[in-house]
């Protein structure tokens, strides 16, 4: 056991963990490969409500920042810090370091460890979404901080050619960016349908930002009214205060919904499984078509072999192929009526999900990928 | 006119505000004609690849590799970000988009 006499190993996210959001799932199994490489290994996270501040799990450390600074850039640089003191003892024996952000990446560098750097997303990219005031030139810099920390990396993993357009872009040599797509693992055929599950239901699942398309899926779905039996169901990835905006559009528009919020990650597959359709309504953002993104509730979907309607992205195309049915992105009667298309036409909806099932891969192929990135990395 | 959005000065840091006649293609923004470094990128991100064919893309490597060695001279890992008062202000708490961000979810700098 490696523990407490030196890690060798380190996954130090900016994020909450464990949670009901994708980067969850992501963490979890990119971490488990880590971890297993170098028999253990200090998980440097954020906190949350009934998270402990320290846990030890067999030979993997977890600790988790826990201070409360309101402000975002603030608390960003007191996790860097904080995570630069966390590493400070084992400066001689991390042999590799993984992020997935440049707060992260910036203590991890001064380690001199290999850094491998996980490219999900770009915050000089979504930042502006949640923080509108934010100035052009500030965007400059962070754009700057994740140019510095990617291109330091000694590689670099994204989930989608999109993303490994604007990571090169960031001055970044191709041969370094290795393209690991996100995956789902099988679901059992025979999951029981949820107790609270409507008859004859649509999903969505996942967060709510407004890339996310939340409201093109409610006004389409409004378009859907003469279809009684039919309700939306809304598998939200974070808590009900964050959906009341789009609660109160649904009740304007007189939808019948069914809302479930932050379910464990485990009773997801359920739900989509026993769907007619899932739906997946990104807009066409440049937080979408610029940086990028990999849905895994796209894969999911998949995985349990419901259909997926979706918006026509690049994004979309490289997971579903041509395995589901695409629609123009923000045009709620265009996705209305290739959900109406889909539901009159039961077959190709069974057909689409079957074959999107064949097309997912597990979690463990993009772990065997990660891992000959680790191969790569350590023997340089 | 779209001024030209490169760095430029000795002392005084200051925008080059010549009229711009092409953007670059890395960063996007915009760049006069004396500003268009190797390959039409800007001065900056021809530094950041290592080409410093163009007077500025030097004052711009410099600066990076002094940010970079000093933070880690003085082993301070937020040394190299250059935040100021007025980037902070941007991300105080009453500045988010939607209060709703805020509930329980701010924490992550990328929500994917």
């Amino acid at each position: 056991m490696t523990g407490h006499r030196g890690h060798r190993a380190a996954y130090i996210a900016f994020d909450r963990f464990p949670s009901a959001k994708g980067s969850a799932v992501h963490i979890r199994h990119m971490a488990a490969e880590l971890f297993e490489r170098y028999r253990g290994g200090l998980l440097c996270v954020l906190g949350g409500p009934d998270l402990p501040a320290y846990q030890r799990e067999g030979d993997v450390e977890i600790v988790r920042f826990t201070e409360v600074v309101p402000n975002l850039l603030d608390r960003a640089q007191a996790f860097s810090a904080w995570v630069a003191e966390q590493l400070a003892p084992y400066h001689d024996t991390l042999e590799l370091c993984h992020v997935r952000d440049p707060w992260s990446a910036l203590p991890a560098l001064g380690t001199g460890a290999r850094l491998v750097y996980e490219a999900n997303g770009l915050p000089s990219i979504e930042l502006p979404y949640a923080w509108p005031h934010v100035a052009p030139t500030t965007l400059d810099k962070v754009r700057e901080l994740e140019g510095h920390c990617l291109t330091a990396a000694g590689a670099v993993v994204v989930p989608s050619y999109v993303i490994k357009e604007a990571v090169t872009a960031r001055g970044v040599e191709p041969d370094r960016v290795v393209l690991i797509p996100n995956g789902a693992d099988p679901v059992p055929a025979d999951l029981p349908r949820p107790a609270a599950a409507p008859g004859r239901y649509l999903i969505y699942v996942g967060a709510v930002q407004p890339w996310q398309g939340v409201d093109v899926l409610l006004r389409a779905f409004a378009r859907l009214a003469d279809l009684p039996d039919l309700t939306l169901v809304i598998c939200s990835s974070v808590a009900p205060s964050r959906t009341r905006r789009l609660r109160g559009l649904a009740e304007r528009l007189d939808l019948r919904t069914h809302w479930e919020h932050m379910l464990p990650h485990d009773e997801v597959a359920a739900w989509l499984t026993h769907a007619e359709l899932s739906v997946a309504p990104l807009t066409a953002t440049p937080r979408n078509l610029e940086q990028g993104c990999s849905p895994i509730k796209v894969w999911e979907s998949m995985a349990a072999g419901t259909a997926v309607v979706a918006s026509d992205l690049p994004v979309i195309r490289e997971v579903l192929g041509d395995c589901g049915r695409l629609v123009p992105p923000d045009r709620p009667a265009e996705l209305a009526r290739a959900i109406r298309v889909l539901l009159e036409y039961p077959d190709l909806g069974r057909e689409l999900g079957e074959r999107s099932r064949g097309r997912v891969r597990g979690w463990q192929h993009a772990r065997d990928q990660l891992s000959g990135v680790y191969d790569r990395v350590t023997a340089h | 006119m779209t001024p030209c959005a490169v760095t430029t000065g000795f002392f005084t840091l200051g925008k080059c505000g010549q009229m711009a006649v092409a953007g670059c293609p890395g960063c996007g923004r915009a760049l006069c004609a004396d500003h268009i470094a190797e390959g039409g990128l800007c001065p900056e991100c021809a530094a950041s690849r290592n080409q410093f064919g163009h007077p500025a893309s030097a004052a711009a490597y410099r600066r990076r590799r002094y940010r970079h060695s000093s933070s880690s001279a003085y082993q301070d890992t937020l040394w190299y970000t250059s935040f100021d008062a007025f980037d902070r202000a941007a991300f105080d708490p009453h500045a988010g988009a939607d209060q709703d961000y805020l509930d329980d979810g701010d924490d992550a700098l990328v929500d994917s």
